[in-house]
């Protein structure tokens, strides 16, 4: 048929194999290039990442690291009952107000409904699921009608949020007192 | 991501979806990636029963059928790429592929398929791209000597070489054919916290409803390209197809049924699960769709069409339409598999509904998209590689 | 008066200059942060450790009993790595079981709003009520560690699973993969992300965020390796503990104390 081919019967087959065999030798150079450095240090992934995995920003810190600066709110908020709430769950991240040593904002400080709303997360009687020996369970508006105040106060108008009993324990104490007086 | 935020829920009252399951991660695109891959292995099994397993009726779809796996092969990445969040970071797949990941070997094994399905179409087709390459001129001159590795002799001592790396190439390829899809359905096979998925028959079901597609996918391709070129069609041919299209069918759709009915009369909480699913969001596609109407139809016109000895009139005429049929079925299993098994919250009390988003990178419109490159691309390796030409000749030459 | 003003703040910013290089502003660094951090170590000892990993073995303990479903700790998760809406690194179930023995359960975004009202239209009476919060386990044979196909998602060897968010290809197996369904893509980075146990606060001495702000300390977290620790001696005393799933064989580091046969 073609008798007239110059080529060697096998030359496409060992033109083949050489072309393997660059491919081969090519793509261990292009593994080696681009395999990130730190990659199987410690296991199948890039070592490194450890590294960037601890220095992810922190953005929120613990109560003790906002009663550094605020100092009056500190003496109330850890004596009470309220000492195991977080400030940040109310006020917002720590990062938001304070980065790397310098304010950088302002935290927002609740108001009224939004107040009542927050206390609710926790005490709201109708969620049953909750281990009454810890916590004090409240159904608004029964509350409201059994101390005979107005239907729209809000929780704060007399618990101080910080520490929902020292109020009420400083009326008991004058009204103990006023009491003690009379007999 | 296209998932469904907060989508319907399935029923108010019991229905509880973890929060992260409400989104459906692998969409379309999922759906497509095993489709594609499955036409390609059914498509290299049927030439391979021609080219290893000697079914001479199945000689005029031989060669035509390994470059319609070509095309298919080409495309089977693009629907992953266009899933991945970062297609740019693909490659990591084959630099640092993690030996414990049942996903990471899909790079190697579809890069070596595709480095011996192009061979092995190469090797096949070297005397017609020489012949090709003396007539013509300019660049598909350069081309044609390209794709003939630059080797124009086509003595017998060259021909018989090539016919012996065919035969090594095809006899590799089909093991790996089976590797490539059962591997596929082992990506979701081994997924334990997915009862739908976590099934060891999970490989051997994509496996024969991978070969069940590529031999419908073939069979209407063949016909229609036929039709419309004005060629004439060997009705043999599409005999024996049939009888294969069947043959691999009552495999594919037994074990399919058993993987149920193994589940169902074991009854263990599993199977709650999967009840929940399969008579749940999963009604229509599954039970209506793709076992009522488009297995159980097909499964009986196949066997009617295999038994008994029909006109040439009759073949042509129900052959595409039950080939078409199969191809929406193994669709529609993909769906169920894939999406459906999403469907499913891991907190085992609740399932979400999925529709599809018609734009976006794992819409609709992209999936169609999807679809017809294979097709376009078949048209364009259908100029290079012709798929007809000479084909007695070159196998007389080759039994020389 | 312009010009010695401009004097007077270039002569401030060469007193600044010589400041920040000399030794006062050394000796001043050194005072003010060390106090400052000094108080905020919460769990003793950890800025010493330089090495890579810890010689510590970190168990995680949620108390169902305690729980009240304040949704604190989904806040203060939110806050803590700005997660997008509808994505969850924790969050709590409410749990409620009728009188009979249906099991309802809802987890209205996560409990990020916490609960504010009662589950309506049940049809019987309830017989028990109780919260779950939920988190990444931290499996001994974490699924989504085996799966990822180019190792972005790791175990480290203190026992941390993390994510290599510069090498996720966010192929979402590692989601499918998760028996606990706590990972997600994030939509801003499109990466995994998951729940770290808080690694980077940990290695600086702090507890995790969640565990910080926990008003009623449901969530514990310590190390296994100290025999004085809180989880050591909680899981070595006969209280009822489990993990979720056990069937999965994942080994799970996080612990849950009065866990029900109806929590999955």
């Amino acid at each position: 048929m073609h008798k007239e081919s110059k080529s060697k019967y096998n030359s496409h087959l060992i033109k083949l194999i050489i072309a393997m065999i660059v491919f081969g030798v090519l793509a261990l150079v292009v593994r080696h290039l681009f395999m990130p450095e730190s990659m199987g240090q410690y296991g199948h992934y890039r070592g490194a990442d450890i590294e960037d995995q601890k220095n992810v920003a922190i953005r929120l810190q613990t109560n003790e690291s906002c009663f550094q600066c605020h100092k009056p709110i500190r003496k109330i908020h850890k004596t009470g009952v309220h000492r195991t709430v977080s400030c940040e769950i109310c006020h917002g991240p720590y990062g938001d107000h304070i980065t790397e040593g310098k304010k950088v904002g302002d935290l927002p400080v609740k108001q009224k409904q939004e107040i009542t709303h927050l206390c609710l997360r926790c005490h709201n009687k109708v969620i049953q699921a909750r281990p009454r020996e810890s916590i004090k369970m409240v159904g608004l508006p029964e509350h409201l009608e059994q101390k005979k105040v107005r239907l729209d106060h809000t929780c704060d108008q007399c618990h101080m949020v910080h520490d929902p009993l020292l109020w009420i324990n400083q009326a008991k104490e004058m009204i103990g007192i006023k009491e003690e007086n009379k007999r | 991501m296209t998932g469904v935020h907060h989508a319907d829920t399935v029923s108010a009252l019991t229905n509880f979806v973890f929060p992260n399951d409400w989104h459906v991660h692998w969409s379309l695109m999922i759906v497509l990636y095993p489709y594609i891959t499955g036409i390609v292995a059914g498509a290299f099994i049927v030439s391979s029963l021609y080219h290893v397993f000697g079914v001479k009726e199945l000689e005029p779809i031989s060669r035509f059928s390994l470059v319609f796996a070509l095309a298919f092969l080409a495309c089977a990445t693009w629907p992953l790429l266009l899933h991945l969040g970062h297609p740019e970071r693909c490659f990591s797949m084959l630099l640092t592929p993690n030996p414990t990941s049942a996903m990471a070997g899909f790079g190697y094994i579809y890069s070596a398929y595709f480095i011996l399905l192009f061979h092995e179409i190469l090797f096949i087709y070297r005397p017609i791209m020489v012949g090709l390459w003396h007539q013509s001129t300019g660049l598909k001159q350069w081309m044609y000597r390209f794709l003939a590795f630059h080797n124009d002799n086509l003595s017998r001592e060259s021909l018989e070489l090539d016919h012996k790396i065919i035969n090594l190439l095809a006899g590799i390829g089909i093991p790996m054919a089976c590797f490539l899809h059962g591997y596929v359905g082992f990506i979701f096979g081994g997924i334990k916290a997915n009862p739908l998925w976590a099934t060891p028959l999970m490989p051997v079901i994509f496996l024969l409803s991978a070969c069940v597609s590529g031999i419908a996918g073939i069979i209407l391709a063949y016909i229609l390209i036929r039709k419309f070129t004005g060629k004439s069609i060997d009705v043999d041919c599409i005999r024996a197809s049939i009888k294969f299209l069947w043959g691999f069918f009552i495999l594919d759709f037994v074990f399919e049924m058993l993987e149920v009915f193994s589940h169902y009369y074991m009854s263990t909480h599993h199977w709650h699960v999967l009840e929940n699913l399969l008579w749940g969001p999963l009604y229509t596609t599954y039970w209506l769709l793709q076992v009522k109407i488009f297995s159980i139809i097909p499964f009986v016109l196949l066997g009617v069409l295999s038994l008994f000895k029909f006109k040439d009139r009759v073949i042509l005429f129900f052959a595409p339409i039950v080939s078409l049929m199969i191809l929406i079925q193994v669709l529609l299993m993909r769906w169920n598999i894939v999406v459906g098994g999403q469907l499913m919250s891991n907190s085992t009390r609740g399932a979400v509904t999925f529709v599809p988003e018609w734009l976006g990178r794992e819409g609709i419109l992209a999936a169609i998209a999807i679809m017809m490159a294979p097709i376009v691309i078949l048209f364009v390796l259908g100029k290079i590689f012709p798929f007809w030409l000479g084909e007695r000749k070159v196998d007389s030459s080759m039994n020389s | 008066m312009n010009d010695i003003r401009k004097e007077i703040e270039q002569d401030r910013r060469g007193f600044i200059k010589k400041v920040l290089g000399g030794t006062i502003a050394g000796s001043l660094l050194l005072v003010i942060p060390a106090t400052a951090e000094r108080v905020l170590e919460e769990i003793p000892g950890m800025r010493d450790e330089k090495s890579v990993f810890t010689r510590r073995q970190f168990a995680f303990i949620v108390d169902i009993t305690a729980c009240i479903g304040c949704g604190s700790c989904c806040v203060a998760d939110k806050a803590e790595y700005n997660v997008p809406d509808h994505n969850y690194r924790t969050w709590v179930e409410r749990y409620i079981i009728d009188d009979h023995d249906n099991v309802y359960v809802d987890s209205p975004n996560g409990g990020l709003d916490g609960y504010t009202k009662a589950r309506e239209g049940l049809p019987y009476p309830t017989r028990d009520t109780f919260f779950v919060p939920k988190l990444c386990n931290m499996c001994e044979k974490p699924s989504c560690v085996q799966v990822c196909p180019v190792g972005a998602t790791y175990k480290t060897d203190d026992g941390f699973v993390l994510v290599d968010k510069t090498r996720c290809v966010a192929c979402s197996y590692c989601i499918q993969a998760c028996p606990y369904s706590v990972r997600f893509i994030n939509p801003n980075t499109q990466t995994a992300e998951k729940c770290t146990w808080c690694y980077h606060r940990v290695r600086k001495g702090l507890l995790p965020a969640c565990v910080s702000v926990c008003p009623v300390h449901a969530r514990k977290f310590g190390d296994l390796a100290d025999k004085n620790s809180e989880v050591w001696k909680i899981l070595h005393e006969p209280h009822v503990i489990s993990v979720l799933k056990p069937d999965m064989g994942n080994e799970p580091a996080l612990h849950y104390v009065g866990l029900r046969r109806e929590v999955v």
